[in-house]
């Protein structure tokens, strides 16, 4: 929240009656903010550098200054006093929000944004019961901002997040306003639309429904969204987002704030490539091969079953997928390590990268997995061939792995065929055993991101028929394996159990903790055990 | 043809007025290239020539297309977006194709009590069209302004970039069936 504190110094005011010291640079209604005020912005954005003070719903009462302030633009000062909500604060307000509304359509009941506009918020607030207006209300239509992206003019408010976004953070200037005055409007050049891949967060600084996602238009109410915080898995930056479901579909993903990986932003492709995994076939049931035909067995038949032919696996190998979780892939080495199988591979989409300009560490990489660095943590190498080799008469197993490039009748003769997955492709359809598991949005766990950075995702969609997370299933089938007639190591059944066998397992996670990873994630080799490693063998020195 | 240039302005601004032509290229020509140069000479950025450069392009074309923003916007090396923000802020650059001859009818408060209104009327009825509108021949384009100035001579009527003053409504065909003649 607050920019670097070069100085020791902090700076002391009372904003509503409560005392704060904060750095001397803080605007004042960033210092509101940390004593629990809410002040009413809409020019004001914390991720948009400039503070264009255009708005003036943001005003305050200082005492000992002649006018009302912009808390936006005023920057903290020794003894201020504040008030936010004094009464002549109020009414200024109450006038902006009046004359908001004067063209404002009130179009709420079809309108997307319902329920999370914060036009609605403060008119609420100010609580406007009747329109003074008798004047018809000016109508200005819609446009097309972008291919994905439409422009209600007549709900817009003319704040500027969006065309500043695209100046400052994006540093593309094509999103302009247009005429002046109660005329003015967002457009683009004529004839052109925005294909900047990061235009997708001028709709989430929209403050009103001005800007909407035609993918989303009409298909939720806000309140009816469940919301989940979770990290893209679009590529190996990230981002932190929220997945909005909606009667067990995703319906949208939006940017989650995190200095340290995508500050407000999300890409484009990060928005829209997982709004896919809401289709294609899913095996909803544990599938064994039993006469040449794959037949739905209950889980303990299944993983019994799988135990017993794995027992008897020579040798093989193994595929994986960066999109399993660490836990995943930490289970399936450890389950090859015990049937002997060595090595491992991944193939990762690769696609075209894109950089913000405006914070530069959120870039579309080109590696379009979230968890590359976790695979390769654990011990899985990159596949870069064009075309898998089939196993033929060996043994093989794969993670998560779709196997979609392959061809028909790929592992068909392999000795045994495991699949853990969550698609049934042709070449999936091939396996002995095809044991169901979840993708990431249907479980708990976590991604290590191009970084190291271990970031946690929770549970968003409820699993596909039997699905259960391949940590799960796989560390059951360890366990079964391990069982020398004493039942064998009891198996975690929570994702932070998992995580915690596996950080005590690998010395590169050292010092990490489910809790602390909490929301914001964790860097490899920051924590404070992690250090202390990597200092012990200069004590001999 | 020679134009009379108010010698308050010719000082100043030796370059201000193009020949009305609107094939004429904007910058690929001699005379393009002396203005934009003479233009981005008196300015120390190239966004502050943006202003006097989507003017030439109102006075050489009659209007300010989208071809033209984008060369403006090349020429200044900014977005033809940003172009198009400020073309689109000033009323004063026509963003539709005008008539040879752009009539400005002026109906602020001392014209409209002189009876700006009958003589913008009868303007519209002469050309055989509606304000904003270009007649059929390309010859009129018919507007109302707001205050020209010349409060003094009402009513003020601006036909491109001569005055007529205490213009009435008998006096407009005299007016329009002169225009043709000098092609002012």
């Amino acid at each position: 929240m607050y920019r670097n504190v070069k100085t020791a110094e902090l700076v002391s005011l009372k904003i509503d009656g409560t005392e704060i010291s904060v750095p001397p640079d803080t605007s004042v209604i960033e210092a509101a903010e940390a004593v629990g005020v809410l002040v009413p912005r809409y020019c004001y954005h914390p991720g948009i550098p400039t503070r264009p003070a255009q708005c003036r719903v943001c005003l305050v009462e200082i005492e000992g200054q002649p006018k009302l302030q912009p808390s936006c633009k005023m920057s903290v000062q020794e003894g201020m006093v504040v008030h936010t909500a004094s009464e002549e604060a109020r009414s200024a307000r109450r006038s902006v929000i009046e004359l908001l509304l004067v063209n404002h359509p009130l179009d709420c009941p079809i309108c997307d944004a319902a329920g999370q506009c914060m036009l609605q918020d403060y008119a609420f607030e100010t609580h406007q019961l009747a329109s003074r207006l008798n004047e018809e209300k000016l109508v200005m239509g819609r446009d097309r901002i972008a291919d994905d992206i439409l422009y209600f003019a007549d709900r817009c408010i003319i704040c500027t997040r969006c065309v500043r976004f695209m100046r400052e953070v994006a540093e593309d200037d094509a999103l302009i306003v247009a005429q002046r005055g109660y005329r003015a409007y967002i457009d683009t050049f004529p004839g052109r639309v925005l294909d900047n891949p990061f235009r997708g967060n001028i709709v989430d600084v929209c403050p009103v429904g001005a800007l909407v996602h035609e993918d989303f238009l009409f298909k939720a109410r806000f309140w009816d969204l469940d919301q989940t915080a979770s990290v893209c898995p679009g590529c190996s930056t990230g981002c932190n987002v929220t997945i909005d479901t909606k009667e067990n579909q995703i319906v949208r993903l939006k940017p989650r704030h995190n200095s340290e990986v995508n500050s407000y932003w999300m890409c484009d492709h990060g928005r829209k490539h997982l709004i896919m995994s809401n289709r294609g076939l899913r095996p909803e049931a544990p599938l064994l091969r039993r006469n040449g035909k794959l037949v739905p067995t209950g889980w303990g038949d299944a993983l019994t079953w799988v135990a017993e032919r794995l027992r008897e696996v020579p040798s093989g190998m193994a595929i994986v997928s960066p999109h399993a979780a660490n836990e995943s892939l930490f289970y399936f080495r450890r389950l090859l390590d015990r049937i002997g199988i060595a090595g491992g591979t991944f193939r990762v989409e690769r696609g075209e990268e894109a950089i913000l300009s405006g914070f530069p560490k959120l870039q579309l990489r080109a590696d379009r997995a979230p968890n590359a660095s976790g695979a390769e943590l654990h011990g899985f190498e990159r596949f870069d061939g064009s075309a898998r080799s089939d196993p033929e008469g060996d043994a093989v197993a794969v993670l998560e792995d779709p196997l979609a490039e392959l061809p028909e009748e790929w592992g068909r003769q392999a000795s045994f065929f495991l699949y853990v997955g969550n698609r049934l492709s042709s070449a999936a359809r091939n396996a002995h055993a095809i044991l169901p598991v979840t993708t990431f949005a249907e479980m708990e766990g976590t991604f290590t991101n191009f970084e190291g950075r271990v970031q946690r995702f929770h549970q968003a969609l409820q699993p596909a028929g039997l699905a259960r997370p391949a940590w799960l299933v796989l560390a059951r089938l360890v366990s079964l394996l391990e069982d020398d007639g004493d039942g064998g190591a009891a198996a975690p059944t929570l994702a932070s159990e998992a995580f915690q066998v596996m950080v005590g397992d690998t010395p590169a996670m050292a010092g990490l903790e489910w809790a602390s990873v909490g929301l914001k994630g964790a860097r490899l080799g920051s924590t404070e055990a992690a250090v202390l490693q990597a200092q012990a063998p200069v004590e001999g020195a | 043809m020679s134009r009379r240039i108010h010698p308050s302005v010719a000082g100043a601004q030796p370059f201000q007025l193009a020949e009305r032509d609107p094939e004429a290229p904007l910058f690929e020509s001699a005379e393009g290239q002396e203005r934009l140069q003479a233009v981005l000479s008196r300015y120390p950025t190239k966004r502050a020539a943006l202003l006097p450069l989507l003017g030439y392009a109102n006075e050489l074309h009659g209007w300010v297309s989208t071809q033209d923003m984008e060369s403006i916007a090349e020429r200044l090396e900014l977005t033809p977006a940003y172009v198009w923000s400020v073309a689109s802020f000033y009323t004063m650059y026509n963003k539709h194709p005008t008539g040879r001859h752009f009539i400005q009818v002026c109906t602020n408060i001392s014209c409209h009590l002189n009876g700006a209104q009958r003589v913008l009327e009868r303007f519209l009825e002469e050309t055989g069209t509606r304000p904003g509108e270009t007649s059929e021949d390309g010859r009129h384009t018919v507007i109302e302004a707001e205050c020209l100035g010349a409060c003094g001579f009402a009513t003020a009527v601006q036909i491109n970039d001569e005055y007529h003053e205490n213009v009435t409504p008998e006096r407009v065909p005299q007016i329009l069936a002169g225009l043709d003649g000098n092609g002012s």
